[in-house]
């Protein structure tokens, strides 16, 4: 209901106070705007001289020069990021007689910039007054002349030289270090947020033109350290920011990024970048005393130089689309089934239920259970564990899983870095799957699949089914295994500018009965020195009383089913097994420990054993100890290595220095089909 | 044909009599603002369009339209869709407190990217209009003292605490002035004014220590001594006065700013905008542009009083108030007689909430203009 009417009285009592009120709000607009113009007469008008004289001191300004970034070293001082010299050439607009005219006669002695004008015309005209864009960088010294021969003809257009990030082996460690490159949009978003939270002001290095961010790997997680603090160079402009003159006692000298030194040993991950030829894989190596990752490759790689002048969109594409995704760090972002590698733990968690090492299985091939036939591809006969371990028999495994369960399995394989993800790496990482009871029932929303079935343990216990890893924890659980007594951590990192980083051995024992560890050490060496051992052909070292341990694996990677493929390297490349292979030496004193992985290689023994000699070669001959051990040795030689692995010959499911030794065919383990009931 | 209070009602509700009656002067001095705006946004770019010019003007011209469309709108919609949009208004900052982006180290925005809102800018709208509304269902003597106006000081005390908690400062000082001001124009008794006025100015200081975030106090620590700081938080206010001191009585002229040309200015294209009109201008501009922004206040404060319904009156004068208090508080910042506070000068600066918020408001002001002899009833509006 609306009032029926107004109150006369009522309602111009109302308009008039309104009205009055009106006037004073308006005097007090008056008053506010005659503030400011009182306040501006006495800035323009009074005070007009001094502050003239301030604006033309003024003209003293710093122009940031970028310090040189830290240097990225290998655990010997080898350079694996650096900087080096590289040609520019500047254009600062305010002084082209003609921006579109000067263009055109650069395009003329460097034609690279005619393709990109578009973009350098965008990016000059946004530029500030007065500062100098480059238009082309990583200039030969004969365009670099041509440049500085024609300057006279080209004002406005400027050849300088400044540092670009430089990586001397190219691809080797694109994965670990990553590389750099301009600071995008995104980039500059996310320093602003940052700065806002933090109350500071963001770092006047982004805006410099050339500057370069780390994008990927150490270079990303460290750039703050890397990056250093940026100089001035105190230049005097005129009123229009020509820069008439330079005061050298007011330059701030830049202090450079921090050096980091990684634990990486460039001869060993060259070595293994070699062995891979044109193979998809990783490989990992650590020092089983101390933690230190020697190597982290992933193949094929990239050339991390590419990047840092932006790299062709076509390039790009074709990087991206290739199968092998060379782009992926496998060694930490790609995630397999472990296969028989597995079998370590799977033997380790029975010892720790009290289960006997001595009791056998017969294998004769086929395992029933349920209504599912799983299969070994052999007829082992009767096995005890350690045989079991040997010749890495599949029906021992299936039933010694039943036993054990999968919750004992997952938590000693938990132990032993399965699963984890370790923080003293600072590159991402894939966590893969450990699968469990309670894992099932969290990941699950049907209630049907929440159970885990006595049918899906089989599997597991030969490293299939729902698990999941990547090649640094295979490599992290072998160097826990090697070690005996540490839960050893990785460590990538050894120093940032001459800080030491924690060792990776300070760190709690592992809760695991030693003898059994020393069990499954002992079965990993008959592995690779039994004649009847899945690797004994492929993991023979050739260097004297130094001899090696480990355990091959073959990973199923896709179903069998539709003709898609068979065991080992037979079929559609995306389809076929991957080769694994984790290993330690010297077996009776373990220093290094490695996991290589070969991505549908097809059988461990003969795709990825071979690698692992080779780089395990290196790295042994690259140990002072060891080398004298070999030489004290009466009679011991260091014999040559073996030919060679041509990337060619890598096509043929063997190397061609085993493939007429009896024990290769035998060296298989057999993935399983899962079952559900 | 011109309208009076004698007009027939059916002839004032044509659209070309309508165009007639909007204040076209206002409107040109809205657009001369913006016109001037654009050209120094074209030459702290260092003489060209981009990248601030050419998309002022295009955002001037397509608010100035929605401005003319606005302000054909009926009275009685503007006065049904206020509560609505106040509620909509309060709803969305809560919203914004809870799952709001943050931008800025602020958490102020709702949505991503080109679809995100500032509600606390809808605010300033919807607060005009809600409090306008209620004050015309008020009496004289309810609107000078009663227990009612505990519902103002409400409607205006929670958007301004949601919003200071964002943290905005600047928009929620805002808020509270231009409510402030409102509820001093609805005809609140002196009796009240002068000791609510005192105990601002007494309760300043301690809050100032206290409440603020230590950034928010720096700023204004840094007002008051800016030269213990030169190249740190002063760095703004010695740099804008220098720019503005350095123009003198004409100015370098167009495009010759040394100051604001050679990014000696921060934030040279948004708040600072006016330092560059001083520096390029001297005292004549300044005094040219400020002398257009006082004449729009006055256009629209005898908009408001020409009113015939409260609603109005009230609506008319919140929104001028608002208008009034963007340009004095940038103005004062930025020739150093008050704290950096982030309140950009309205049509002048970049960015395009403000403009819109502002060309919205003046969408109210001619509607109200238009509409000038409507006699608005009290209580339900014919919506809502």
């Amino acid at each position: 209901m609306n009032e029926p009417a107004i109150f006369f009285e009522d309602a111009n009592e109302r308009q008039g106070s309104f009205l009055r009120r009106t006037v004073l709000v308006g005097g007090g607009a008056v008053l506010g705007l005659g503030a400011l113009v009182t306040r501006l007469g006495m800035l323009q008008l009074v005070e007009a001289g001094r502050y003239k004289t301030l604006s033309s001191n003024n003209q003293w300004n710093y122009r940031v020069i970028p310090p040189p970034r830290g240097r990225i070293l290998d655990r010997n001082g080898v350079v694996l990021a650096g900087n080096r010299p590289s040609f520019r050439v500047l254009v600062i607009r305010d002084e082209t007689k003609d921006l579109d005219q000067t263009l055109n006669l650069v395009g003329e002695l460097i034609p690279s910039t005619v393709d990109r004008r578009r973009q350098l015309l965008r990016e000059i005209s946004q530029s500030p007054r007065f500062t100098p864009v480059a238009v082309a960088s990583d200039l030969s010294w004969e365009d670099f002349a041509k440049v500085n021969l024609h300057a006279n003809e080209l004002p406005g257009v400027m050849a300088d030289m400044n540092e670009a990030r430089y990586y001397p082996f190219g691809g080797a460690f694109a994965h670990v270090i990553g590389y750099v490159a301009k600071v995008s949009d995104n980039d500059m978003k996310k320093a602003k947020e940052a700065a806002a939270a933090s109350g500071t002001d963001i770092d006047p290095m982004l805006m410099h033109p050339g500057f370069r961010i780390g994008k990927q790997g150490i270079e990303k997680a460290f750039d703050k350290q890397l990056r250093g603090q940026p100089g001035g160079q105190k230049v005097e402009v005129d009123s229009r920011g020509r820069v008439v003159g330079e005061d050298r006692d007011g330059d701030r000298r830049p202090t450079p990024g921090d050096d980091i030194v990684l634990t990486i040993d460039a001869d060993v991950q060259n070595r293994a970048l070699e062995v891979f030829g044109k193979e998809s894989g990783a490989a990992v190596v650590m020092d089983v005393r101390n933690g230190d990752v020697l190597c982290l490759l992933s193949a094929p790689s990239f050339d991390a130089n590419a990047f840092v002048s932006g790299v062709p969109g076509a390039t790009y594409k074709a990087l991206n689309e290739y199968d092998h995704h060379p782009l992926l760090n496998k060694a930490t972002s790609g995630t397999f089934p472990a296969g028989s590698t597995f079998k370590t733990m799977v033997a380790l968690a029975a010892l720790e239920k009290g289960i006997s090492p001595k009791d056998t299985y017969v294998c004769n091939g086929v395992f029933p259970f349920g209504n599912h036939v799983f299969k070994c591809d052999q007829h082992h006969g009767a096995q005890d564990m350690h045989g079991a371990i040997v010749t890495s028999c599949d029906v021992f495994f299936y039933q010694t899983a039943l036993k054990v369960g999968p919750d004992l399995i997952a938590a000693t394989a938990r132990k032993f870095g399965i699963n984890a993800v370790f923080e003293d790496i600072h590159i991402p990482q894939q966590r893969g799957t450990l699968p469990d009871i309670a894992w099932k029932k969290k990941t699950y929303k049907d209630p049907r699949q929440q159970i885990w079935y006595p049918g899906e343990t089989p599997s597991f216990g030969i490293g299939q089914g729902y698990l999941a890893v990547n090649p640094l924890q295979l490599c992290v659980m072998t160097s826990r295994l090697a070690n005996g007594k540490k839960a050893l951590l990785p460590r990538l990192v050894k120093s940032i500018g001459g800080k030491e980083m924690p060792p990776g051995n300070a760190v709690p024992d592992l809760p695991v009965n030693p003898d059994h560890l020393q069990f499954v050490r002992e079965a990993m060496a008959s592995v690779a020195n039994d004649a009847r051992g899945t690797a004994f052909a492929a993991a023979q070292l050739g260097l004297g009383p130094i001899k090696m341990a480990g355990k091959t694996g073959t990973a199923q990677s896709h179903t069998y089913d539709g003709g898609h493929g068979a065991h080992g390297a037979v079929g559609e490349w995306k389809f076929r097994d991957h080769g694994w292979f984790v290993a330690f030496a010297p077996y009776d004193e373990p220093r290094y420990a490695m996991a290589v992985l070969v991505e549908h290689g097809g059988f461990g023994a003969s795709a990825a054993a071979p690698k692992a000699r080779e780089i395990m070669r290196t790295t042994l001959l690259k140990d002072a100890e060891i080398m004298a051990r070999i030489q004290k040795q009466p009679g011991a030689r260091i014999d040559a290595a073996p030919p060679p692995l041509a990337p060619d010959a890598m096509k043929s499911d063997l190397p061609p220095d085993m493939q007429d030794t009896p024990a290769a065919p035998a060296s298989t383990s057999t993935p399983a089909v899962r079952t559900t009931p | 044909m011109t309208v009076s209070a004698l007009t027939r009602p059916g002839q004032r509700d044509r659209i070309s009599v309508k165009l007639g009656e909007i204040d076209w002067r206002l409107a040109g001095l809205l657009a001369f603002i913006a016109g001037i705006g654009a050209m120094m946004l074209y030459s702290i770019a260092g003489g060209s369009w981009k990248p601030w010019a050419e998309a002022h003007l295009i955002r001037f011209a397509l608010l100035f339209g929605i401005m003319i469309i606005l302000s054909l709108v009926d009275l009685r919609v503007w006065y049904s869709l206020a509560y609505p949009a106040y509620a909509l208004a309060l709803l969305l900052l809560v919203a914004v407190m809870l799952v709001g982006d943050v931008r800025l180290g602020a958490r102020r925005w709702l949505g991503h990217g080109s679809l995100s809102l500032q509600p606390s800018e809808l605010m300033k709208i919807a607060l005009v209009m809600a409090l306008g509304r209620f004050y015309h269902n008020l009496t004289a003597k309810q609107a000078r003292w009663s227990w009612k106006l505990l519902i103002p000081v409400a409607m205006i005390g929670a958007p301004v605490l949601l919003v200071a908690k964002q943290p905005d400062l600047g928009t929620a000082i805002l808020l509270a002035l231009t409510g402030g001001i409102m509820m001093f124009m609805g005809g609140l008794t002196w009796k009240v004014i002068w000791p609510v006025v005192i105990g601002v100015c007494v309760a300043v200081p301690p809050a100032v220590m206290f409440v603020l975030k230590p950034f928010q106090r720096d700023r204004i620590m840094t007002f008051l001594h800016p030269d213990k700081d030169p190249s740190g938080t002063g760095y703004h206010i010695i740099q804008s006065e220098i720019a503005a001191g350095s123009g003198g009585f004409l100015g370098k002229g167009y495009l010759l700013g040394t100051q604001s040309q050679l990014n000696f200015l921060p934030e040279k294209q948004t708040d600072f905008i006016f330092a560059t009109v001083a520096e390029e201008f001297g005292f004549i501009g300044c005094f040219v542009v400020l002398a257009a922004y006082g004449a729009i206040v006055f256009t629209a404060l005898r908009i408001a009083s020409t009113s015939h319904s409260h609603f109005g009156r009230m609506a008319a004068a919140g929104m001028t108030a608002t208008f009034a208090f963007y340009v004095l508080i940038n103005g004062a910042m930025v020739i150093g007689l008050a704290p950096v506070v982030g309140v950009p000068m309205p049509l002048l600066s970049y960015g395009g909430t403000v403009m819109v918020t502002v060309m919205i408001g003046f969408g109210l002001v001619q509607a109200v203009r238009v509409h000038r002899y409507f006699e608005l009833p009290r209580g339900r509006g014919f919506l809502f």
